[in-house]
């Protein structure tokens, strides 16, 4: 499977389709983000082109410039046209920045790769496929959650003192939010005095999450980078992926899935947009 | 013991809720007076973070009164409004605060009456949910 994604990449290079491949590469025992452009020694690096689920940051943000790596590169190369090998949850992650503006999509060829059974479970994905796969086979999502089944089960007084409990483990290392391709916000509201105290452990219950909770409600690409950063095991994703669901079900809207889709905030109740001009590019 | 008196927040709009709540006061309505009033532009300007910081520094409930659908002053408001405080409630009934201390209304300029009304049926449901369980988290 990564031979074909090198060969393709090598391709699309060569054809001069792509000016650069934007992927992992393996470096010093480990894996990094790095540009692969179309010259000579750009496609002979081709060979270290890798993929991995522990390190995905591809079209995330960079903290603490709260700058999207994509978007620094478009600003400053925009005729740049860059290929990037995406799974699913990142190609998900780069519909979304469109949609809000942040990258441009005309000037991206995506590389759909699907991922393995093994890698879904690992992430408890739901999703392992991207729209427009291009290389692999699709294998189906997991689905049937437990953690969100026991959530549900609980009574009102018993969620509370669940998340009483998992919110008090918080330290406010802001990993979660750092982690999220969808938090490219300059000022956050987080960090903001108004909303949750400074200076005290652990940070308001429930305030400071549930601005993370409802800032992402309708844009979770269910990635699950968040829980994976949060060094206390925070079950975050429990809420994030319930929370996808309800989407689809209140508003018939899932993230991540056509850059013409509007965000169900942004439209009036009948689903007509509510201003005429979007913002778009970068 | 005294009967629990609750705090409630209401988040009026200044085009139609508020001045509903000023005809509701020259009229001489009747109503509870657990209720305190924060006068905003729009309820589209209500973001749900308001309504967590009232219920995370100890309202009992939080009212969220807009104009009806199709009077906004500002033309989409309160269809923001509407679609916000839908997530919210998920939201609140996954961290387990019940949903039902959080309510949205449409009361007009000229609703009066219904502006009472409103309020009284809402003090009366927070008074039978009890004291806001995050009192507790906070203390």
């Amino acid at each position: 499977m990564i031979e074909n994604i090198r060969d393709l990449a090598r391709k699309w290079l060569e054809s001069k389709e792509v000016d650069a491949i934007f992927g992992l590469k393996e470096q010093d025992g480990g894996v990094a983000p790095y540009l692969f452009t179309g010259r000579v020694n750009g496609i002979s690096e081709l060979g270290k082109l890798t993929t991995s689920t522990q390190y995905r940051r591809l079209c995330y943000t960079c903290r603490p410039s709260k700058d999207n790596i994509l978007s620094l590169m478009q600003r400053r190369e925009p005729n740049m046209k860059i290929g990037i090998v995406a799974r699913g949850c990142e190609e998900r992650a780069l519909v979304e920045l469109a949609k809000r503006g942040q990258i441009d999509l005309e000037k991206i060829k995506i590389m759909g790769i699907a991922c393995s059974q093994e890698e879904a479970k690992e992430c408890k994905c739901e999703r392992p496929y991207p729209n427009n796969l291009v290389i692999g086979e699709r294998v189906e999502g997991v689905s049937g959650d437990e953690n969100i089944n026991a959530l549900l089960s609980k009574s009102l007084p018993e969620r509370l003192a669940f998340w009483r409990h998992e919110l008090s483990k918080c330290i406010k290392c802001y990993g979660c939010r750092d982690a999220c391709p969808m938090c490219f916000c300059k000022d956050c509201k987080m960090e903001q005095k108004i909303f949750t105290e400074t200076g005290s452990l652990p940070p308001e219950i429930p305030m400071f999450l549930f601005i993370r909770f409802y800032h992402i409600s309708e844009r979770c690409i269910g990635c699950g980078e968040c829980e994976k950063a949060c060094p206390v095991d925070i079950p975050l994703l429990t809420i994030f992926r319930q929370l996808r669901r309800d989407m689809k079900d209140l508003f018939d809207y899932e993230a991540g899935i056509a850059v013409e889709q509007e965000s169900p905030l942004l439209t009036t109740l009948d689903e007509s947009p509510m201003r005429k001009e979007v913002t778009s590019g970068v | 013991m005294a009967e629990f008196e609750p705090k409630i927040l209401a988040f009026c709009c200044n085009w139609c809720s508020y001045a509903g709540a000023d005809l509701a006061g020259v009229s001489r309505l009747q109503y509870p007076p657990n209720i305190r009033i924060i006068r905003v532009m729009c309820s589209g300007r209500v973001e749900p973070e308001f309504v967590v910081k009232a219920l995370s520094l100890r309202a009992d409930g939080v009212l969220i009164l807009g104009c009806h659908i199709g009077d906004c002053h500002y033309i989409y408001g309160n269809h923001r409004t509407k679609k916000r405080m839908a997530i919210l409630e998920r939201i609140l009934g996954y961290l387990g605060i019940d949903p039902a201390r959080v309510r949205l209304e449409w009361v007009s300029a000229s609703e009066g009456a219904r502006f009472a009304e409103v309020v009284r049926q809402f003090t009366e449901e927070i008074k039978k949910l009890g004291p806001n369980p995050l009192k507790e988290v906070r203390a």
